[in-house]
C-alpha cells in the first residue's frame, strides 16, 4: 500500500472542475514532483489532501488512515503537513516562536522543553534562518518567509511534507542550497516530499517521479526523463 | 509580578487600616482587575474582542441572587462561576465561528439578548428587583474580590506562558496556518472563551452580595462590557500587567469623576479609549516599558 494514496479526487468550484478524477500514489521516502501551468489545480490538490478543502468526490488515504473529513490539525498530527504558496507566517511572532508553535502542537504528543528547543534549532538550521530567529516573521524578506514555511512544516515533525512553490523568488544559489537541504532531509530523516515548483529545472533534478496536471486532469506521469520527452507536456508547458 | 503582589497585600490589609470609603475603592479596583484580566484570557490572547462580558457578570449575579438563602454564599459564588462557564461552553461554538467586527457585534448582541430575556422573566414573575439579606461582611467580600483579582492575574499569566497560550497566539496571528501546523483551533478557542467567563461569573455574584440588590438592567449593563474593554486596551494587551494598570488607572479616574462629574463618565471613557488606540496602541504597559528602557 502506498504511503499517500489519492483515489479519484475531484473538486468542483461552481462550474469549474479544478480537479477531475485525479489518482496518484506517493511512496515513503520519495520526492514526488507535481507540475502544471497556472490554474492546473496543484494548490487545490494540496488543499484537499491537507484537509482545507473537501473533495467533491474521491478520497485520500495516508499511511493507512483515511484523511477525508478530518480537520487539517488532525491531519498534521497524523504526520502530513503542507506549506502555503501565498505565505502565511505568524507575522507578529518571532521566527523561533513560529517554529515553537509547530513543535508544540504538530506531532500530537507532548515534547519536553529541551526537545522543543532542539526541534526548533534543527528546523532553523535546515533552512538557514538561525541568525534571524529573534526577528518578527513580518520582518523577513519573501524568500525568508518561504523558508519559514518549510521550517514550520519540518518543526511539526511531519513525515510527509507538501511544498507549494517554495522556491519561487529564490535566486539560483538559494535554489541549489534548498535542493541540497531537501535531499539531506530525505536522507537523514527519511522524509517524504511532494513538491510543486515553477522552477522546472529544480523539479527535474530533485524528483523521483513527476505527475503533470492540466485543467485538473492527469496528462502525464513518469520519471523526470520521461516527462522531459513527453509530447503533450511539451505542448502544454512550453507552448 | 511585584506590582500585583503589592496590590494584593494592600487589598488584604486595607480593612485593618482603611476607611469604609477606602474599602469601597479597593473593592472596585479588585473587581475591575479580575474582569479585565479574565477578558484578556480570551481577547488579548486570540484577538477575539468580546464586547459582551457583562453577560457573564450578569449571569453570576442572577444565579447568586437565586441561590443565596438556600446555599451558603461560598457555594452560591461557585455556582455563579460555574453557570457563567457553562453558558460560555453552550454558546461558544457558534459564536466563535465569526471573527473580527462580527465577533465584537455578536458578543454584544448576545449579552443584550440575555439581559432582555432576564428582564422579561423577572417582570413576568412580578419581581422588580430582588433584595437579599444576610450577606457576608464587607471585609469578607473584599477579601474574596481581592482573591479573585489575584486568581485572574495568575490565570492570565499561566495561560500566556503555557502551550495553550502559544496555541492561542498562533490563532490570533493566522487561524488557518495555526490549524495547518496541528493547533486544534476550535477546541482552544472554546477553552479560552470558557476560561474568560468563569471568574466574571463569580465577580458578578460578589458584586451582588456587596450591593445586596439585584436588578437585571443593572447586572447586565453593557457599560460593564465597555469598561472592561477600555481598561484592558488602555492598560495594554501585550502583558499581564496591562489589565492591572488599566483597571487601577480607570477605577481611580472614575472615582474622581463619579464624585464630581458623573455625567462625564461615559464621555471620558470614550475619549480615553480613542486616544489610547490612536496614540498609545500598546497601552500604559507599553508606555511604562518604554520609559523603563529609556531611563
Ligand atoms: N476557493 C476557490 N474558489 C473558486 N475557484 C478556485 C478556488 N481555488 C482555486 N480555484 C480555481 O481552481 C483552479 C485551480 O487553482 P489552483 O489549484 O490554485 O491552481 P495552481 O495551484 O495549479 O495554479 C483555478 O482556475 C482557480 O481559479
Ligand atoms: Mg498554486
Amino acid at each position: 500500500m502506498a504511503f499517500l494514496d489519492i483515489k479519484g479526487v475531484s473538486k468542483r468550484f461552481g462550474g469549474l472542475m479544478a480537479l477531475n478524477d485525479v489518482s496518484l500514489q506517493v511512496e515513503k521516502g520519495e520526492i514526488f514532483g507535481l507540475m502544471g501551468a497556472n490554474g492546473a489545480g496543484k494548490t487545490t490538490l494540496f488543499s484537499v489532501i491537507a484537509g482545507h478543502v473537501a473533495p467533491s468526490a474521491g478520497e485520500v488515504v495516508f499511511d493507512g488512515t483515511r484523511l477525508t473529513g478530518l480537520s487539517p490539525s488532525r491531519i498534521c498530527r497524523l504526520g502530513l503537513c503542507r506549506t502555503f504558496q501565498i505565505v502565511r507566517p505568524f507575522a507578529g511572532l518571532t521566527v523561533a516562536e513560529n517554529l515553537r508553535v509547530a513543535a508544540l502542537y504538530g506531532s500530537g504528543r507532548k515534547l519536553s522543553a529541551s526537545e522543543i528547543a532542539a526541534v526548533v534549532d534543527e528546523a532553523l538550521q535546515a533552512v538557514d534562518l538561525a541568525d534571524r530567529r529573534h526577528l518578527d516573521a513580518a520582518q523577513l524578506t519573501l524568500s525568508g518567509q518561504k523558508r519559514l514555511e518549510i521550517a514550520r512544516a519540518l518543526a511539526t515533525g511531519a513525515e510527509l511534507i507538501m511544498l507549494d512553490e517554495v522556491m519561487a523568488g529564490l535566486n539560483p544559489t538559494e535554489v541549489s542550497a534548498m535542493l541540497a537541504t531537501l535531499e539531506r532531509l530525505r536522507g537523514e530523516h527519511g522524509l517524504t516530499f511532494v513538491i510543486v515548483e515553477h522552477v522546472i529545472g529544480a523539479l527535474m533534478t530533485l524528483s523521483d517521479r513527476i505527475l503533470v496536471l492540466d485543467h485538473g486532469e492527469r496528462i502525464a506521469f513518469g520519471t523526470p526523463e520521461e516527462i522531459g520527452n513527453h509530447k503533450r507536456v511539451a505542448e502544454v508547458y512550453f507552448g | 509580578m511585584i506590582l500585583g503582589l503589592a496590590l494584593a497585600v494592600f487589598g488584604v490589609a486595607v480593612p485593618f487600616i482603611g476607611s469604609p470609603y477606602m474599602m469601597g475603592v479597593v473593592f472596585q479596583v479588585a473587581m475591575w482587575i479580575a474582569l479585565a484580566q479574565s477578558w484578556s484570557m480570551l481577547s488579548a490572547t486570540t484577538g477575539y474582542l468580546s464586547l459582551g462580558h457583562a453577560v457573564f457578570y450578569g449571569i453570576g449575579a442572577y444565579v447568586c441572587v437565586l441561590l443565596t438563602g438556600t446555599l451558603p454564599f461560598e457555594l452560591a459564588l461557585l455556582a455563579a462561576a460555574g453557570s457563567a462557564g457553562l453558558f460560555a461552553a453552550l454558546v461558544g461554538m457558534p459564536v466563535l465561528r465569526v471573527r473580527g467586527p462580527y465577533f465584537v457585534i455578536l458578543t454584544y448582541g448576545l449579552s443584550e439578548l440575555v439581559r432582555h430575556v432576564v428582564m422579561r422573566i423577572e417582570s413576568a414573575l412580578g419581581s422588580f428587583g430582588r433584595m437579599i439579606f444576610d450577606v457576608p461582611s464587607t471585609e469578607v467580600l473584599l477579601w474574596w474580590m481581592v482573591g479573585l483579582a489575584v486568581l485572574a492575574t495568575l490565570g492570565a499569566y499561566a495561560i500566556r506562558h503555557s502551550r495553550f497560550g502559544a496555541g492561542l497566539a498562533a490563532i490570533r496571528e493566522d487561524e488557518v496556518a495555526a490549524e495547518t501546523v496541528g493547533v486544534p483551533v476550535t477546541r482552544l478557542k472554546l477553552l479560552a472563551f470558557i476560561a474568560s467567563a468563569i471568574i466574571p461569573g463569580a465577580v458578578g455574584g460578589l458584586a451582588l452580595l456587596r450591593t445586596s440588590y439585584f436588578e437585571p438592567a443593572q447586572a447586565f449593563d453593557p457599560v460593564i462590557s465597555f469598561t472592561i474593554v477600555t481598561m484592558a486596551l488602555v492598560g495594554g494587551t501585550e502583558t499581564v500587567r496591562g489589565p492591572i494598570l488599566g483597571a487601577v488607572g480607570f477605577a481611580l479616574l472614575s472615582e474622581l469623576l463619579w464624585s464630581s462629574l458623573p455625567q462625564l463618565y461615559m464621555i471620558v471613557l470614550g475619549l480615553t479609549l480613542i486616544g489610547f488606540i490612536l496614540f498609545v496602541p500598546k497601552g500604559l504597559s507599553g508606555l511604562l516599558g518604554r520609559i523603563g528602557r529609556a531611563a
